[in-house]
C-alpha cells in the first residue's frame, strides 16, 4: 500500500470514527426528539400548553432527586437510600409544619436531616469501607423503619400552610413553581459539577479515586460530600413533593429510586458517554416524563409503564457498560 | 515436534508491539527468550499462551495452523503458561492447586479428597521425585519456590509439550534457583519443551539449548546457547542503541547543584529497607533492581508512605511527615508506574486529566478560570508535545506515549516552579522511541531548572542515558551507588545479581 493510500485509509477511518462518536453522543438524545415528535403526531392532547407544563410538573421533583444522584454516579458512588430519603422529608417537614412551626424552619429542618443520612451514608463508606451499594441498602431500611414510626404508617394532612402548598401547586403565568425549583436546581448543580474546583474533584474521585489520591486529591472529602449532596438534594425532593400532595405520605418516596437512578443511566448514554453529567440527566428526566406522559394518555396500566421502564433501564445500562469503559460498582 | 509462530504481528492501541516475527520451539529444547523491558517477550508468550490473539500471523503445531485463542485452548494442543506473577489460589491446598477444574468428583459433583491427594501426589513424584511438599497446606503459606513449584506441576498435569515459564526464579534465593534448574534441565528429555523468560543473561545461557532475541517487537536473531556469550547477547538486546543514540546523545556531565533537596533516613517500608538515601537539586538519579528489589517500593512509599514501618524524610532541610498531600505541598511530584491505574481517568478528558493536580490554578473562590485553564492546557501540549485532535478529547484515546505525557503534564500544570524533587517509576513504560525522548528532554529540563529528579525503572538503557548516578537495590537494600563514568549494561546487571562485574 502507498503513502497516499495509507493516509486516505486513515483520514477514512477518522471520519468513520467521528461519525461512531457523533452517534454515540447523541442518539440518545435524538431518540428523546422522535419520542417526543412521535407522541405529539399520534396523541392530540399530547402538544397543548396544558400538557407540556403539566409534564415539566411531574419531573421536576424526579429531576431534582436525579441531579444529586449525578454527583453520587460522578463519584462512582450509588446512593439506594434515595427514595427513602425523599420519603423522610417528605414527612418530616408537614410533620413540623402540622405542629405549628413555620415554613422555613420545618425545610430547613428537612434539608438537615437529608444532611444526616447524606453525611452517614458518606462515613459509613469512606471510614468505615463498607461499598456504598450496601451501606445505603441498609440505611434505606433503617429510614423505611424510621418513615413508618414516625407517621405510624398513616398519612400527615391538613392545616398545612397556604405559602408551603403553593410551592408545590402553584403557577406563576401558567408555569408550575415546581418547574423553576427544578430550573434552579439544574443550573446550581450544573454550575458545580462543571464550573468548579470541586466539581472537577467529584469526577476525579469517581474517574479514578487512584489517581486522584496520588494527585493530593482528599478522596475521603469528596467521597462523602458526593454522598451527602445525594441526600441534600433528596431531601429538597422530598419537602417538595410533601407541598405538591399536600399531605406526608411514608411509602411515596420509594419510587423515586428506581426512577432517578434510570434518569441517571439514561443520561449516561449520551453526551460524555459512560459519564454521569446534570444535563445528560435532565435529558433522562425528560425522556422518563415524557413515556410516562404518552403512555398515560394512550391509556395505558401503570404497571405497564413499569416494565417499560424497566426496560428502558436496562437497555441505557446495556449500552453505556457496551460502549464505554464504565464499571458500575 | 515443535510449535511454530509464523509472521506473527500484535498491534495495540498505543503501538506495535510484534512486528512480523517468525520463532520455532522445539518439543525437545530448553529455549531461551530474552529482550529488554517492552521488546515483546510477554506478547508473544501471551500469544502462544492463548492469552492474546494475534493481529496477524499464524501458529502451527506441526505444520498444522491451529487457533488458540483462549489459555484453554491452548492447554489442549499442551501448551501450559506459568505466568511471573503466579496464579494459584492462595486458600486452597497445593492438591486442589495442582487439579484446579480437573478434580476427581463422585455423582453430582462431589469432591474426592482422598483421591485428589494422592493423584496430586503422584503427578509431584512424576515430574520432580525429588522435591517433597505438603500438598494438604493452603498454598498461601507455603514459600514462594514450593508454589512456583506447584505451578509447574498443575501446568504438566495434561498432555503437555510446551511448558512457557516467565521468570520463574526472580522471587527465589540462589539455593532454591538452583532446584528449579535441576527441574527445568530435565523436562525436555521428557518430552516437554521449555520456552524461558529472564533477566538473568547467565542463567538463559546455562539453561537454553537455543536462545531467540527480541528487541522491540522484532525478532532480532535466534541462536545456539553455545555460539555466544552473555555480552554478546546484551550486544543483541541493544544494539538499537545505536541509532537512538545518534538522537539522543548521553548527557555532558551537567552540574549537580549543592543543596540537598531530598535526605531519607532510616527508611523501613515492607521488605525496603534504606538506611539513608539522598539526593542534590538538578541531580538526577535512578534506581535499579530484579523484580521485588524493592526500586519501585522505596520510591513509591517516599511519597504515598504505603507500608511505611519507619523513617524521616527531609525535603531542602525541612522535615516533612505527612504523606501525599503534605509532600506535594513541599515541592515533591510523583509520576507513577502503571498510569491507567494510578495516574489517568480514562473516560475523562485531556483538559481534565491535566488540571487534576492543580485544578484550583487559576480559579476564583473555587471557580474555573475557563479560559485561563485552556491556555494552560494548550502550553503543556505545546512544551510536551503532546498529540491529540482537541484538548477535551478522552484519554483513553490517545497512544501510551500521549498517555505517558499527560501523566507527566498534570504535574506540570500550573505549577509554575514549585517542585523540588520528582519522582519517576518506569517513566517510559509502554511508550514509543518518539515520546520517549520527548520525556527524557522534559526530564532533563527540570533537572537543568534545579529539580531533584529520582527514577526507578527496569530498562536499562534508559537509566544510562538519563540519569547520573544509579543505586542498585538488591533484596530491598540499597548497593554502592555506582558513578556515571561506570555506566554500562554488564555493570548494572553485575550489580542487580550480585556477581562481579
Amino acid at each position: 500500500m502507498s503513502m497516499k493510500e495509507q493516509k486516505m485509509t486513515s483520514s477514512q477511518n477518522k471520519k468513520s470514527m467521528i461519525n461512531m462518536e457523533w452517534i454515540q453522543k447523541y442518539s440518545t438524545f435524538v431518540v428523546l426528539i422522535l419520542m417526543f415528535v412521535g407522541f405529539a403526531i399520534s396523541i392530540d392532547r399530547f402538544a397543548t400548553i396544558f400538557n407540556l407544563t403539566n409534564i415539566l410538573q411531574q419531573i421536576s421533583i424526579l429531576t431534582i432527586v436525579g441531579c444529586g444522584l449525578t454527583f453520587g454516579f460522578a463519584a462512582k458512588e450509588i446512593d439506594l437510600s434515595v427514595g427513602y430519603t425523599v420519603g423522610l422529608a417528605g414527612i418530616l417537614v408537614p410533620m413540623l409544619l402540622v405542629n405549628g412551626f413555620d415554613v422555613w424552619f420545618a425545610l430547613s429542618a428537612g434539608m438537615a436531616a437529608g444532611l444526616v443520612v447524606g453525611v452517614t451514608n458518606g462515613l459509613l463508606v469512606t471510614k468505615v469501607g463498607i461499598p456504598s451499594l450496601i451501606a445505603t441498602l441498609a440505611i434505606g431500611s433503617v429510614l423505611f423503619g424510621i418513615n413508618f414510626l414516625l407517621t405510624g404508617g398513616r398519612a400527615i394532612y391538613g392545616g398545612l400552610p397556604d405559602s408551603f402548598l403553593f410551592l408545590g401547586q402553584g403557577r406563576i403565568m401558567g408555569v408550575p413553581i415546581l418547574a423553576f425549583f427544578m430550573l434552579g436546581a439544574v443550573v446550581l448543580a450544573w454550575f458545580v459539577m462543571e464550573r468548579t474546583v470541586f466539581g472537577r474533584y467529584i469526577y476525579a474521585v469517581g474517574g479514578n479515586q487512584k489517581a486522584a489520591e496520588l494527585s493530593g486529591v482528599r478522596i475521603v472529602f469528596y467521597r462523602t460530600a458526593a454522598l451527602a449532596i445525594v441526600a441534600l438534594f433528596a431531601a429538597a425532593a422530598g419537602a417538595l413533593l410533601a407541598a405538591r400532595l399536600g399531605s406526608g405520605q411514608p411509602n411515596v418516596g420509594e419510587r423515586y429510586l428506581l426512577d432517578g437512578l434510570a434518569t441517571v443511566f439514561i443520561g449516561m448514554t449520551m453526551f460524555r458517554p459512560g459519564t454521569a453529567t446534570i444535563l445528560g440527566t435532565f435529558c433522562g428526566a425528560l425522556f422518563i416524563g415524557i413515556i410516562d406522559n404518552g403512555l398515560n394518555l394512550i391509556g395505558m396500566d401503570t404497571y405497564v409503564q413499569n416494565i417499560v421502564k424497566g426496560i428502558v433501564i436496562l437497555v441505557a445500562v446495556a449500552i453505556v457498560s457496551r460502549t464505554t469503559s464504565l464499571k458500575l460498582l | 515436534m515443535s510449535v511454530k509462530l509464523a509472521n506473527i504481528v500484535k498491534d495495540f492501541p498505543g503501538g506495535r508491539a510484534l512486528n512480523n516475527v517468525n520463532v520455532v520451539f522445539g518439543f525437545d529444547e530448553i529455549h531461551g527468550l530474552i529482550g529488554e523491558n517492552g521488546a515483546g517477550k510477554s506478547t508473544l508468550v501471551n500469544i502462544l499462551g492463548g492469552s492474546l490473539a494475534p493481529s496477524h500471523g499464524e501458529i502451527l503445531i506441526e505444520g498444522n495452523a491451529v487457533k488458540l485463542t483462549t489459555p484453554r485452548l491452548a492447554l489442549l494442543h499442551g501448551i501450559a503458561h506459568v505466568s511471573q506473577e503466579g496464579s494459584l489460589v492462595p486458600q486452597l491446598t497445593g492438591a486442589e492447586n495442582i487439579l484446579l477444574g480437573a478434580e476427581p468428583r463422585r455423582l453430582g459433583g462431589v469432591l474426592r479428597h482422598q483421591e485428589l491427594m494422592e493423584q496430586a501426589n503422584s503427578l509431584l513424584h512424576k515430574w520432580f521425585p525429588e522435591v517433597s511438599i505438603s500438598l494438604d497446606q493452603p498454598v498461601g503459606e507455603l514459600d514462594v519456590a514450593d508454589r512456583k513449584i506447584i505451578e509447574i506441576v498443575r501446568a504438566l498435569r495434561g498432555d503437555t509439550s510446551i511448558l512457557i515459564l516467565d521468570e520463574p526464579t526472580a522471587a527465589l534465593q540462589s539455593r532454591e534457583k538452583m532446584q528449579l534448574w535441576e527441574i527445568i534441565r530435565s523436562l525436555p528429555a521428557r518430552g516437554v519443551g521449555v520456552v524461558l523468560i529472564s533477566h538473568f543473561l547467565s542463567e538463559i545461557k546455562q539453561l537454553s539449548d537455543r536462545i531467540t532475541v527480541l528487541r522491540d517487537g522484532e525478532h532480532v536473531d535466534t541462536l545456539g546457547a553455545g555460539d555466544t556469550t552473555e555480552s554478546g547477547l546484551v550486544d543483541l538486546m541493544l544494539r538499537r542503541s545505536a541509532d537512538e543514540g545518534a538522537v539522543f546523545k548521553k548527557k555532558p556531565s551537567q552540574p549537580v547543584g549543592k543543596t540537598t533537596v531530598l535526605e531519607v533516613n532510616d527508611w523501613k517500608a515492607g521488605k525496603v529497607d534504606v538506611p539513608e538515601f539522598s539526593l542534590k537539586a538538578g541531580e538526577i538519579v535512578g534506581l535499579i533492581g530484579l523484580t521485588g528489589a524493592g526500586h519501585f517500593g522505596f520510591a513509591r512509599s517516599l511519597y504515598s508512605r504505603q507500608g511505611l514501618l519507619s523513617g524521616t524524610v527531609r525535603i531542602c532541610g525541612k522535615d516533612v511527615a505527612g504523606n501525599v498531600r503534605e509532600m506535594q505541598r513541599n515541592g515533591v511530584a510523583f509520576v507513577p508506574d502503571h498510569r491507567m491505574e494510578n495516574a489517568l481517568m480514562p473516560d475523562g478528558s485531556v483538559t481534565e486529566n491535566l488540571s487534576m493536580v492543580h485544578s484550583s490554578f487559576a480559579a476564583n473562590h473555587g471557580v474555573l478560570n475557563l479560559a485561563a485553564e485552556k491556555t494552560e492546557v494548550m502550553r503543556i501540549v505545546d512544551l510536551l508535545n503532546i498529540k491529540l485532535n482537541n484538548r477535551n478529547q478522552l484519554v483513553r484515546e490517545l497512544s501510551g506515549g500521549n498517555k505517558q505525557k499527560v501523566s507527566l503534564g498534570k504535574w506540570l500544570y500550573g505549577a509554575a516552579d514549585r517542585y523540588r524533587v520528582m519522582i519517576f517509576i518506569e517513566p517510559t513504560e509502554g511508550v514509543d522511541i518518539g515520546a520517549k525522548q520527548e520525556i527524557y528532554r522534559q526530564i532533563r529540563a527540570l533537572a537543568e531548572q534545579g529539580v531533584g529528579v529520582l527514577i526507578a525503572s527496569s530498562d536499562l538503557l534508559e537509566i544510562e542515558q538519563v540519569t547520573q548516578r544509579v543505586v542498585p537495590f538488591v533484596h530491598g537494600r540499597p548497593g554502592k551507588s555506582i558513578p556515571a563514568e561506570e555506566f554500562s549494561e554488564a555493570r548494572f546487571i553485575g550489580a542487580l545479581t550480585g556477581e562481579a562485574a
